[in-house]
């Protein structure tokens, strides 16, 4: 660490993981009820499970998202972050924000808008912190200056982030309208924007872990998020099927779901290039681990099993199955969880006390592992499960409930490998809090040295 | 490349790609009107699309295949169900499922009279937008179509133009979709009364008393089993309430008289 203000991150990282434990918590709730029956049927039901669940999931990493761009920025501005105040009271408001709107959904308290569920205040205080946010960083980087590719991208993407949650708080009269625009929130952020911050954080994670030329690593930087852009603005199509828009957006959805692969493909290459080229010499072997098992993962999840379900003739059987989720879970795990917890790993060396950068941790490694396996696992379980839904239900005609009867098996599956996941992920958390943070408050930070140079400047 | 090349191609496709997707949004917004049949969002559907918001009904449940995977998709229900059958079941659902036996139940959602029938309205709107005709076959909520019924017959022409052939094609298909509700299996009840040996059985019924409607003949009682639906009521607490059956009114409107015709030609050979 080389900016005092650098340790903001810690904070937000504390955050992020404390809502990811609560986030499993609330998903194996959710997989238990597959079982059945339900003995909290009247108390909390399926409905606020699954909310608090996807909910938890989109807060915590955009709180990664954030702790990582008070991470990175110093480091690419050359300068402190323009307010850490500003920083800490933006974290407060945000997690009260958070409590307010999970304890609110166990009362009722919801627009069930799927992923949208935010009572508009809620929504109203997401945007002003949202803006918090970017005020202090883009001060930060007037007052650096320097204008880095990577972290240009990693900002505009959280800006546009933003931009897109507006949509969110427009109120439709006609049910397909609402949602044509409720995808331009989710799907633009998820396959597109936060591509952008993963494509921009792996820059960097790649430029520090590998030492590979800055210069080479941000020209196809670039050319991943122009693909992914090209690809993904109108791959919106492929949520627009069988919803009551016209016709066109059906071809228009196979071929640029198509397209996305080629996106996601690069980015994989990109990073597993960048890493051969240089070598694996970096000590933090387990931030090398995120790194490059995030472009993979992502190119099997969010590619691969994507492209397993949007060709409209396939779609056409498959929509509103259980295959959703399957590409859903390993998407979201491969592109944006690993992605955080690849900057946390790579940063908590320069977070803690005793920071040792070649800290060989046992427990990270099970973490990476067990977490790795256990989502393959769950994806495979929804896979099973979806097929055979997608065969019986669809297909043959066996009504729906029926139809869950016969895939029982399947979610015994899920919750095996849900459990596996969650040791994994337990393992994560532990190691992260059991490691004493620096001083967070006051105080000089344990290296203020300016005048030391760039990390990369060290390797290359 | 250089580096300006490869901005230059991020700025430029970007904003290209973009361009295009504003431009068929605009377009798409000229034929939402006409997909989706705006004209019919009545005062009562707008509140009963409130009312499923307020509810969280999209956590459980899939509409137009969006939602969660937990709970039936309710795309099509209104045209599967009757307003009374629905009606009766929002009121209390574990009166027609055992969590017992299918191992998940729908919590009572607690609504008015007046919030059921506008969700109910709000539904059955949703069920007449243009969607590219999905789902390709029926997803029925409970039951099947294997056995006694032929699977896939959704979307498959009749063998011949011979009646029977033509009646039970329509048993499947929609509008009709007789299958969503009737089994033809001998006990197997859905939604509404096994059809399995209705032929024969409708004689017995006519010849033994206890029928309260104004047929005298097999095929006039079918016939008016189809279009008057609450003419005769067959015993059961899911099949009717207050003397209206649960099965919809409106098939005199749907059907032509040759289709009722063909109809009652192909279930007079149930035996």
């Amino acid at each position: 660490m080389r900016y005092r203000s650098q340790r903001i991150a810690y904070a937000y990282f504390a955050v992020a993981l404390f809502l990811y434990g609560l986030q499993l918590a609330f998903g194996m709730l959710s997989a238990a009820k597959y079982l059945g029956p339900d003995p909290l049927i009247d108390i909390l039901p399926f409905d606020v499970t699954k909310a608090i669940h996807t909910n938890l999931l989109i807060v915590w990493v955009l709180t990664g998202f954030m702790g990582a761009a008070y991470y990175v920025v110093p480091e690419e501005s050359r300068t402190e972050i323009y307010s850490p105040r500003l920083a800490y009271w933006q974290l407060g408001i945000w997690t009260v924000n958070g409590v307010v709107a999970v304890v609110g959904y166990m009362f009722g308290w919801t627009e069930g808008n799927k992923l949208l569920e935010q009572p508009v205040p809620v929504k109203i205080t997401i945007v002003i912190v949202m803006l918090m946010f970017l005020y202090n960083i883009f001060r930060t980087m007037m007052k650096g200056g320097r204008w880095t590719t990577t972290e240009n991208v990693l900002v505009a993407g959280l800006g546009l982030a933003a931009l897109l949650y507006l949509p969110a708080l427009l109120q439709f009269h006609n049910y397909t309208v609402s949602i044509f625009y409720r995808w331009w929130t989710i799907h633009l952020w998820v396959e597109g924007v936060w591509e952008m911050v993963q494509a921009g954080l792996l820059a960097y994670l790649l430029i520090r872990l590998s030492g590979a030329d800055r210069e080479m690593l941000e020209k196809w930087l670039y050319v991943i998020v122009g693909l992914v852009f090209i690809a993904g603005i109108i791959g919106t199509a492929h949520h627009y099927y069988w919803v009551g828009v016209p016709q066109y957006w059906l071809p228009l959805g196979g071929i640029f779901s198509a397209r996305v692969q080629l996106a996601l493909f690069a980015m994989a290459m990109w990073a597993y290039f960048a890493m051969r080229r240089s070598g694996f010499s970096h000590p933090n072997k387990l931030a090398i681990h995120w790194t490059v098992g995030s472009a993979i993962y992502t190119a099997f999840g969010a590619g691969l099993l994507g492209l397993a379900h949007t060709w409209p003739s396939v779609n056409k059987w498959t929509h509103g199955t259980l295959i959703t989720p399957m590409h859903g879970h390993s998407a979201f795990f491969g592109a944006y969880v690993m992605v955080v917890l690849a900057v946390v790993t790579y940063a908590m060396p320069h977070l803690t006390r005793d920071g040792d950068e070649g800290r060989e941790s046992t427990l990270g490694y099970w973490a990476f592992w067990l977490q790795a396996a256990g989502m393959l696992g769950m994806t495979m379980a929804f896979a099973t499960a979806g097929i055979a839904q997608t065969y019986l239900e669809r297909i043959m005609g066996l009504g729906y409930l029926e139809t869950q009867l016969k895939i029982q098996v399947h979610f015994l599956m899920l919750i095996g490998a849900a459990t596996v996941f969650s040791v994994g992920a337990a393992c994560f958390i532990w190691d992260f809090f059991r490691q004493r943070p620096i001083e967070l408050f006051g105080g000089p930070g344990p290296e203020v040295d300016a005048d030391r140079p760039a990390p990369e400047a060290v390797l290359t | 490349m250089t580096k300006r090349q490869t901005r230059l191609f991020f700025i430029v496709g970007t904003l290209v790609f973009a361009g295009i997707f504003v431009g068929l949004t605009v377009d798409s917004h000229r034929q939402f009107g006409r997909l989706t049949n705006a004209d019919l969002i009545t005062a009562d559907v707008s509140a009963g699309k409130d009312v499923w918001h307020d509810n969280n009904c999209i956590n459980c449940h899939t509409l137009l295949g969006e939602g969660a995977y937990y709970a039936p998709d309710l795309t099509k229900i209104t045209q599967h169900r009757g307003v009374p059958y629905l009606t009766a079941f929002l009121e209390d659902p574990s009166r027609f499922y055992s969590e017992e036996q299918y191992r998940r139940l729908m919590p009572n959602p607690e609504l008015t009279d007046r919030e059921i029938e506008q969700v109910l309205a709000f539904l059955d709107w949703v069920s007449r937008i243009d969607n590219q005709g999905w789902p390709p076959r029926p997803i029925l909520v409970t039951g099947s179509r294997f056995a006694g019924v032929e699977a896939g017959a959704r979307t498959a022409d009749a063998a011949s133009d011979e009646p029977v052939a033509l009646g039970q094609t329509l048993f499947s298909q929609s509008p009709a979709t007789c299958s969503a509700c009737h089994s033809t299996a001998p006990g197997v009840q859905l939604a509404g009364p096994s059809l399995a040996g209705i032929g024969t059985r409708v004689a017995t019924l006519l010849a033994e008393g206890g029928y309260g409607g104004s047929a005298t003949t097999a095929e006039g009682y079918l016939r008016e089993a189809i279009v008057q639906p609450s003419a005769h009521l067959v015993p059961g607490e899911t099949f009717s309430a207050e003397g209206r059956s649960f099965m919809p009114d409106n098939y005199s409107q749907l059907l032509t008289d040759e289709q009722v015709d063909h109809l009652v030609d192909y279930l007079l050979t149930l035996r």
